[in-house]
């Protein structure tokens, strides 16, 4: 019997303010809190509101068989509670359903594993406690920020006590293999690993108002049509996006939530389909093979890499910077301060510096409030230095402070 | 082509422009190039470069020099007025009063006195009027026997040239605008060189203008139709280059070009001021001369800020090259710049950029960092920023080097070509 399992990814990053050269020794707060509050109820309004309505009627609408999941950032979560708790609340009725599933991620949305091990299992346990508080929930399963995924991270993951990781399905690893079926990283078998089916992922999430596409419209029974082909091959039909899609990326008017609420029944017209979640998957069936992945990869772009984040020096020299500070930054041990600095590890801010594509005026462009790559390096870099110099200036070293004066 | 400026005898980006264009021009189209004054050393295939300052009985048939000379202007021109295209001097030149169908002949201008008039070894000089108007009337009897398709003419200087070989040859005129009275005199300019630009882009068939920006201009401050105008943004010639470290223990930030108001020195002041609030450790090196040079100095002497400018003068090509080389950032404030091709020199030797969004090179240079020209702070949070972050400057070189690749004169003249097609 095969399974839909829907998974939607929610976050909002803290934007930083235009900070200025002339802000730095002056100004400590970097948020942009309007801009955050301004984002963050637009796209509750067009998106998370009308999506969770939408979904919230089809779980009650099937008696509960309807399922889905999301991974909510710590960040997004936060801004909820301070600007929009009605989103925040809307989200806890859906997980009052019993048929929703809140997984675990970074709290930050951070590349944190790619730079400090301690950081990432930080920012995993401070998420870990709020979706416990936010969602009497204990999440089995793990998704890492923008899907990045390698062999290492799944054993990592699975050290930590997770039980099943979503990652992308690459045709590269897969080879002639199904996504549709669980996985094992090589030489452990106590982590299953949910593949994207990005084929169909896309279809919804990228193509679905593309009027040049031959699908073109997309209707809910052919979609099913398409789901159902994998009868006889297939155990779990992993369909994993942006929530954003649904009102944001495809209008209202493309008719995607009429869409969505017609998917769960059609779905059901084939018997042998159901929905299930991503813990009810890795507990339903058994691993079919070895995902053997070296290199590290994500969902982003075509590459599929981490060249949206790390692709030029830029970025790199910000990365380094910033993770460079930890030790500092913890030793003071002033929770605002690590607090402010683990916001600075948001991928966002990171994917913003972007200049892959940048001349085509593309979908980076789209996500990001600077003019261009380097604004908002410069930006992110000024804030930086601005820290630093709280650091130097406030958290003078004892045996500093004792020397000056001695 | 009706060209002024051309090396070795330039002021500025017009004879870069000028030189760079008819070298990639020249393989595909056959050019007869006049400009007022050509060394003998430079030469192209199909390509015939005539200099009035050595110019010869036989080329200028000069027993039948007849010409009238026809009031172009729409507006009359009986004021005084100063006519200083680059306020290179302070003078005030009353123009000549000119009898508008004045009969002249071989014997008002003979030859040598036409060769002299182009060696004065000022490229616009003071009497710059009366060299425009010899200009014509020679251009005019250069012309006069035909054999060409299409009159190309480069900025105001000539276009009473290119007016009156239209007239007489009745072939198409292609204006080419490298820079308006609007940039020079500033966007409020209605004074007589405007009224010129206006009437000849009026009656012109087709224009050039070397920006997008400039186009802009035209169509706001000259009502001109944007249909018959075409972006064709000057290139620059490959030509790899070393960086010199300096010895310095401060950073370099220079400028480059005349100190006039359309330069913005009022605008690299305000920002040398607001970047050394920040960053101590840095220098402008301002190379250039100009109408405001005196009051840029004292300005930055009384805001005690004499210590942060090395004042350079004007620089030879050799000396720009070797403070290029060792410079950390360019700036360039210009208030309105055409083109700006200083810009895509300091980024062939690997200088990143800061530029006025006013600008051309702004339009080709996307690895470049931009701010209205009154936006001080943005200037100098941009500057502050490369010479604070190492990865930056680095970056911004190397991404605008590539893109330097895509601004070529072989690419400008494609360009040309095509426009030139449609008149064929």
């Amino acid at each position: 019997m095969p399974s839909v399992c829907f998974y939607f990814q929610v976050h909002q990053p803290f934007r930083l303010k235009p900070y200025d050269c002339f802000k730095i020794g002056h100004d400590h707060a970097y948020e942009d809190e309007t801009k955050n509050r301004e984002i963050l109820s637009r796209v509750s309004t067009k998106c998370y509101l009308p999506a969770n309505e939408t979904l919230l009627r089809q779980i009650d609408k099937h008696h509960g068989k309807f399922k889905i999941a999301y991974s909510i950032s710590g960040t997004a979560l936060e801004q909820m509670e301070k600007y929009r708790p009605d989103v925040l609340r809307s989200f806890q009725k859906l997980a009052d359903t019993g048929s929703v599933e809140f997984l675990s991620e970074t709290y930050h949305h951070s590349l944190s594993f790619l730079f400090s091990k301690e950081e990432f299992i930080r920012q995993v346990g401070l998420h870990r406690q709020k979706i416990e508080e936010l969602f009497q929930q204990s999440p089995e399963v793990f998704r890492n920020t923008e899907f990045v995924y390698n062999n290492e991270i799944a054993n990592f993951i699975s050290a930590l006590g997770y039980k099943g990781i979503l990652c992308e399905g690459l045709e590269h690893i897969l080879g002639y293999r199904s996504p549709n079926f669980l996985y094992h990283p090589p030489g452990n078998e106590n982590i299953k690993s949910l593949l994207k089916n990005y084929k169909l992922s896309d279809d919804i999430a990228f193509r679905f108002s593309n009027k040049e596409w031959s699908e073109w419209p997309l209707t809910a029974s052919k979609f099913a049509r398409w789901v159902h082909q994998a009868a006889g091959n297939g155990e779990t039909i992993n369909l994993f996006m942006d929530y954003e899609t649904f009102g944001e990326h495809q209008w209202p008017e493309t008719g995607i939530f009429d869409f969505l609420s017609h998917v769960p029944a059609e779905i059901f017209k084939h018997p042998d389909f159901d929905f299930k979640t991503p813990s009810e998957v890795i507990h339903a069936y058994p691993s079919r093979g070895v995902y053997d992945v070296h290199n590290l990869s994500s969902w982003a772009d075509i590459e599929r890499d981490l060249s949206a984040w790390l692709g030029n020096s830029l970025q790199h020299d910000a990365m380094e910077r910033i993770y460079g500070m930890e030790r500092e930054v913890k030793e003071t041990g002033d929770e605002r301060l690590i607090d402010t600095w683990a916001k600075l590890l948001t991928s966002d801010h990171f994917y913003y510096m972007c200049t892959k594509y940048w001349n085509d005026g593309d979908v980076h462009k789209y996500f990001s409030h600077y003019n261009t790559p380097y604004d908002a390096y410069i930006n992110f870099m000024n804030v930086l230095t601005d820290l630093e110099h709280v650091l130097e200036v406030n958290f003078e070293k004892p045996e500093h402070a004792l020397a000056a004066h001695s | 082509m009706l060209g002024w400026e051309f090396p070795p005898f330039f002021s500025g980006g017009l004879g870069v422009a000028t030189y760079g264009m008819v070298k990639a021009l020249s393989p595909k189209v056959n050019i007869k190039l006049i400009v007022p004054n050509a060394s003998q050393g430079i030469s192209f295939s199909n390509m015939n470069i005539i200099g009035l300052n050595s110019i010869s009985a036989e080329q200028l048939s000069i027993e039948s020099l007849k010409f009238s000379y026809v009031n172009y202007t729409s507006e009359q021109h009986t004021l005084p007025l100063t006519l200083s295209t680059y306020h290179h001097k302070n003078e005030e030149i009353l123009r000549n009063q000119l009898d508008p169908y004045e009969e002249v002949t071989a014997i008002e201008r003979n030859l040598n006195s036409i060769r002299s008039a182009f060696s004065d070894g000022h490229v616009y000089g003071p009497d710059i009027v009366s060299k425009i108007e010899l200009y014509a009337r020679l251009v005019s009897q250069l012309a006069s026997n035909g054999g060409f398709d299409i009159i190309h003419a480069h900025d105001w200087i000539t276009f009473p040239a290119g007016l009156e070989v239209k007239r007489a040859s009745n072939k198409p005129l292609l204006l080419h605008i490298h820079s308006l009275e609007t940039d020079r005199a500033g966007e409020g300019a209605r004074n007589e060189i405007y009224h010129l630009e206006k009437d000849a882009m009026m009656a012109a068939d087709a224009i050039f203008s070397v920006s997008q920006f400039t186009k802009d201009q035209i169509i706001k401050h000259y009502g001109i139709s944007p249909d018959k105008i075409h972006v064709v943004h000057n290139g620059i010639d490959p030509c790899p280059k070393t960086r010199v470290p300096h010895k310095l223990r401060d950073k370099l930030v220079v400028f480059l070009g005349r100190i006039t108001h359309q330069k913005g020195p009022e605008f690299l002041l305000e920002t040398v001021e607001k970047v050394t609030r920040v960053f101590q450790r840095v220098k402008f090196v301002v190379a250039g001369t100009g109408d405001q040079f005196a009051h840029l100095l004292e300005t930055s002497a009384y805001k005690k800020l004499g210590s942060k400018f090395i004042f350079a003068g004007f620089l030879t090509k050799a000396r720009v090259e070797d403070l290029l080389s060792t410079a950390d950032v360019y700036f360039m404030p210009s208030v309105s710049e055409p083109f700006g091709l200083t810009a895509l020199e300091a980024v062939q030797h690997y200088v990143p950029a800061v530029l006025s969004s006013q600008s051309g090179a702004a339009e080709v240079l996307r690895a470049s960092l931009k701010a209205d020209f009154w936006d001080t702070d943005r200037y100098a949070n941009y500057i502050y920023a490369l010479l604070k972050y190492e990865a930056l400057n680095q970056t911004l070189s190397g991404d605008a080097y590539q893109e330097l690749n895509q601004v070529t004169w072989v690419q400008a003249a494609e360009k040309i070509i095509n426009v030139y097609q449609k008149f064929k």
